[in-house]
């Protein structure tokens, strides 16, 4: 069955089976990997965690995204704003998703070990920080905090499709700039709970700035992926131009240098410090495979988009943008990957059937949630004030 | 009442960019003038000021190279003082310039065309002033060329692998484009002092400056392209220099120097600096030159708005490098800090802390935003509290390192005071001839966001598109 789209009420009418293959797919994907679970419960919740932290990512880059286009009072971007705010009100959804992190916190992280942590000085020096209770507390914080802005944010915006009002675009704008404040710390602390402390040991000033800085390459890649969906069912294909896609391709550009400076000053100051405490990070992730990896991310998350997207030519060509969104997306999957699973497999890179098994089940949540609240609006602010000056917007 | 109150907000936001509805004509006219009239008494009486503490600065360089560095207050441990303190403030100061002009002009941001000319000459004159001081700390001066990996009969090079160097190549390249960018910007509006000039010599030396510019669309293809590809170009120093002044303390093993959210957080606290520094400069010059319709409320809002932005960042870094200094484990981390907060530098510390993040919150209101003696008291208390992180960092750390015995307070002499100081001497000074004989706003830009500059200005109206052809609209 093929999407209809009313063009004058910018709604989808007929929605297409996309919402439901997803749910098929998602819970499918779950249901093989709990058999997972059965078999390899250690590396079902690893993979797991990888795959969550994949979707969560994408959920925040469309709360950043949201709140970065409020505060800049950006014309652009106002035809992508439906996209992001329905990625960002998809996020708050994940705590369920969160479950089976909660049940799996034994296998993740070692810290959570009473008679290991009594034995260690330095973990039984930062117990006050690293317990369960707390980082429960701080985990429903995080949610909290992204439901509050998300939904504040996304009613205001649904609101405005009724009728417009200078206050509205004020209060979307007065809720982005604490909102800003408060998504640098959440996804930082989250960051930090539960990625960095799989090993609890090590520790790195810049790790929130750069699991940000990969944030924001996945929901642009998603934007691109999701508009040229659309663009293909025929819908919003002159609403959302090749001008956008430039713009969308060099955001995508600069971050992709953004990531790879974040990623180098981390590399670069450990290695040359070589401190030892702070270099097994390095050395676990040079080691047999994980070597391998490594270099795939140097060349595929930087070297390669970087050489693709430098010229104008490339970031107005759909085509390109379009197979640099999926690589982006696989690459930002591998870097997660990369710090989640040499805590589990030192000796070398292992993929395993869970790892595209929990990301099918995730993901297929993470899409008919997304899908099923994106067919049921308008797909485009229709009364935001700079719509049609966002429509015939030109680089020049 | 409050919607009308939004509703003037949001207008002051789409308005023009330049206030009093000017020509092109009147715009040539305002910015010119002023390098054109008759030298002020005041401007004299500025210049012998300022230059006097030039001249005090030039002086105590020279006792500095007679007697060496022991006349600072070094000591060991603590061997890098004000020195490389003022190399960083100083450095920080020049990101604004290059934020302004190459970050903001490929977002797309209109308003930066009021300030881009000034906040550029204040990163050249920033960075003369910083790269002074490694240059003096060397020791034996005569051989600062070493710095250079110049061939040489000896096979003696720099060491490649140390951050010192880089900050040669860094500082380097950060000046030279910095330079490049703000001469080719200059050529339109040294071409119009040309054509305006009386004299036959000022006619000659700003023709000779101006390169030959004829205003014709070649050369405005030309000057085009040059300056998007020279935006393309400085962008990435805006983050690579100071990240590189950052890797002269994060490579080491120092407690509270080596932390790997250093590059960023540098860079943040560049800008931050920088756009204080602008502010100053922009409030006081845009009073004594008359100069309030370009450079406007708006103008000055939207810088407000970017302190703001990275006092958040500042602050951010400083509360994740005390957090993971608890949350390391580590002893000799936990005390770094700990000692930061609560020892013989404690007041430092928290002058930074209250400048630098208490202070610029005020900026969440929209009033104190537009007040100018507020922004102007601000914008003096931010420059204070980044020089006295710059201190913190270097200092505290050093003073209290690994082995206790060696221990001690430091105390600047009347040589570092004075150096700091002769140092502010040199940037007015420099700051006073360019406002003397250089249009302190870029006229050309400033012509190009006028309404009347659209081509469909003079249009019949009902072409459906005016809206999103106002000039300014296109953010």
């Amino acid at each position: 069955m093929k999407t209809k789209f009313n063009r004058d009420t910018f709604r989808i009418t007929e929605a297409g089976n996309i919402g439901k293959f997803a749910l098929i797919a998602g819970v499918a994907g779950l249901a093989i990997s709990a058999a997972g679970y059965l078999t390899d419960s250690k590396q079902f919740f690893y993979s797991y965690l990888t795959a969550f932290t994949f979707w969560a990512t994408i959920g925040l880059g469309g709360l950043f995204f949201t709140m970065l286009h409020h505060l800049t009072s950006a014309t652009w971007s106002v035809v992508l704003r439906r996209m992001t705010e329905t990625v960002m009100a998809t996020l708050p959804m994940l705590i369920i998703l969160f479950l089976p992190v909660v049940l799996g916190m034994h296998d993740l992280y070692h810290w959570t070990h009473k008679d290991v942590v009594e034995h260690d000085a330095v973990l039984k020096s930062k117990e006050a920080y690293l317990n369960m209770p707390f980082f429960f507390i701080r985990t429903a914080l995080y949610f909290v905090v992204w439901f509050l802005l998300s939904r504040t944010l996304y009613n205001s915006s649904l609101q405005e499709d009724q009728a417009s009002s200078p206050e509205l675009t004020m209060k979307m704008k007065r809720v982005s700039a604490p909102g800003m404040v408060l998504f640098g710390l959440t996804l930082t602390f989250a960051s930090f709970d539960w990625l960095m402390s799989l090993d609890p040991h090590w520790y790195s000033t810049i790790y929130g700035v750069y699991v940000f800085s990969g944030t924001v390459l996945a929901i642009l890649s998603f934007i691109i992926l999701l508009a040229q969906y659309l663009r293909k069912q025929e819908i919003l294909e002159d609403v959302v131009t090749v001008e956008h896609y430039h713009d969308l391709g060099k955001l995508l550009f600069a971050f992709t240098v953004f990531w790879a400076y974040i990623a180098f000053s981390q590399f670069m100051l450990i290695w040359y410090a070589n401190i030892p405490e702070e270099t097994l990070f390095f050395d676990h992730r040079w080691h047999g495979s994980w070597k391998a990896v490594s270099m795939i991310i140097l060349f595929g998350h930087f070297v390669v988009p970087f050489v693709v997207l430098l010229t104008r030519a490339a970031k107005r060509n759909l085509l390109i943008l379009k197979v640099m969104s999926v690589w982006l997306l696989v690459m930002h999957w591998v870097d997660i990957y990369w710090l989640v699973m040499p805590n589990l497999h030192k000796e070398g890179a292992v993929v395993t059937w869970m790892d595209i098994t929990t990301m099918i089940g995730v993901g297929g949540l993470f899409i008919w949630l997304f899908w099923n609240r994106f067919v049921s609006q308008p797909i485009v602010p229709v009364k935001d004030p700079k719509f049609a000056a966002s429509v015939q917007f030109e680089n020049i | 009442m409050k919607a009308s109150a939004e509703t003037t907000a949001l207008q002051a936001e789409d308005g023009q960019l330049i206030a009093g509805n000017p020509t092109f004509h009147t715009v040539s006219e305002s910015i010119s003038r002023i390098v054109e009239v008759k030298t002020t008494k005041a401007w004299y009486v500025l210049f012998g000021f300022f230059s006097s503490i030039a001249l005090i600065f030039v002086a105590m360089i020279g006792y500095l190279f007679w007697e060496g560095v022991g006349i600072w207050g070094l000591q060991i441990p603590v061997a890098w003082g004000w020195a490389i303190v003022n190399f960083v403030f100083w450095v920080g100061i020049g990101h604004a310039g290059t934020l302004i002009s190459a970050i903001l002009f490929l977002l797309r941001q209109p308003w930066r065309t009021s300030i881009n000319r000034f906040a550029e000459a204040m990163t050249i004159f920033a960075v003369i002033c910083a790269g002074t001081f490694p240059g003096i700390h060397v020791g034996r001066v005569w051989v600062a060329y070493y710095m250079f990996p110049l061939p040489n009969q000896m096979s003696m090079w720099p060491n490649f692998r140390s951050p010192l160097l880089w900050d040669v190549f860094a500082v380097g390249t950060y000046f030279t484009v910095s330079l490049l960018f703000w001469y080719t910007g200059l050529i339109p509006d040294l071409a119009t002092l040309r054509d305006r000039a009386k004299s036959k010599i000022r006619k000659a030396i700003y023709g000779a400056f101006a390169l030959g510019w004829r205003g014709s669309h070649r050369n405005w293809q030309h000057y085009e392209l040059a300056y998007l590809l020279l935006a393309g170009l400085a962008t990435p120093l805006v983050l690579s220099v100071h990240s590189v002044v950052s890797f002269d303390f994060a490579v080491s093993n120092l407690p509270g120097w080596h932390t790997t959210i250093f590059p960023p957080y540098f860079v943040a606290g560049a800008i931050f600096s920088g756009f204080a520094m602008v502010m100053t400069l922009a409030l006081i010059a845009r009073k004594v030159y008359n100069v309030e319709n370009f450079i406007t409320m708006r103008h000055l809002e939207n810088m407000n708005k970017i302190i703001l932005v990275t006092s958040l960042m500042v602050g951010y870094a400083y509360s994740i490098e005390l957090f993971v200094a608890w949350y390391s484990g580590n002893p000799f981390e936990r005390f770094a800090f700990w000692n930061r907060a609560t020892g013989p530098y404690a007041w430092a510390y928290w002058t930074m802390v209250t400048c630098n993040v208490i202070v610029p919150q005020v900026f969440w209101s929209r009033r104190m935003r537009r007040s100018i003696p507020v922004m102007f008291v601000v914008s003096i208390l931010v420059n204070v509290g980044m020089w006295f992180e710059r201190f913190v960092i270097v200092v505290s750390s050093l003073a209290n390192d690994f082995l206790p015995s060696s221990w001690h307070y430091f105390k600047p002499t009347i040589f570092d005071v004075g150096m700091l100081i002769g140092s502010f001497g040199l940037f007015f000074t420099l700051f006073l001839l360019f406002l003397r004989f250089l249009p302190m706003i870029a006229m050309a830009e400033v012509k190009a966001v006028l309404p009347q500059a659209n081509p469909h200005y003079y249009e019949p109206h009902g072409n459906g598109k005016e809206a999103s052809v106002k000039a300014g609209s296109h953010a």
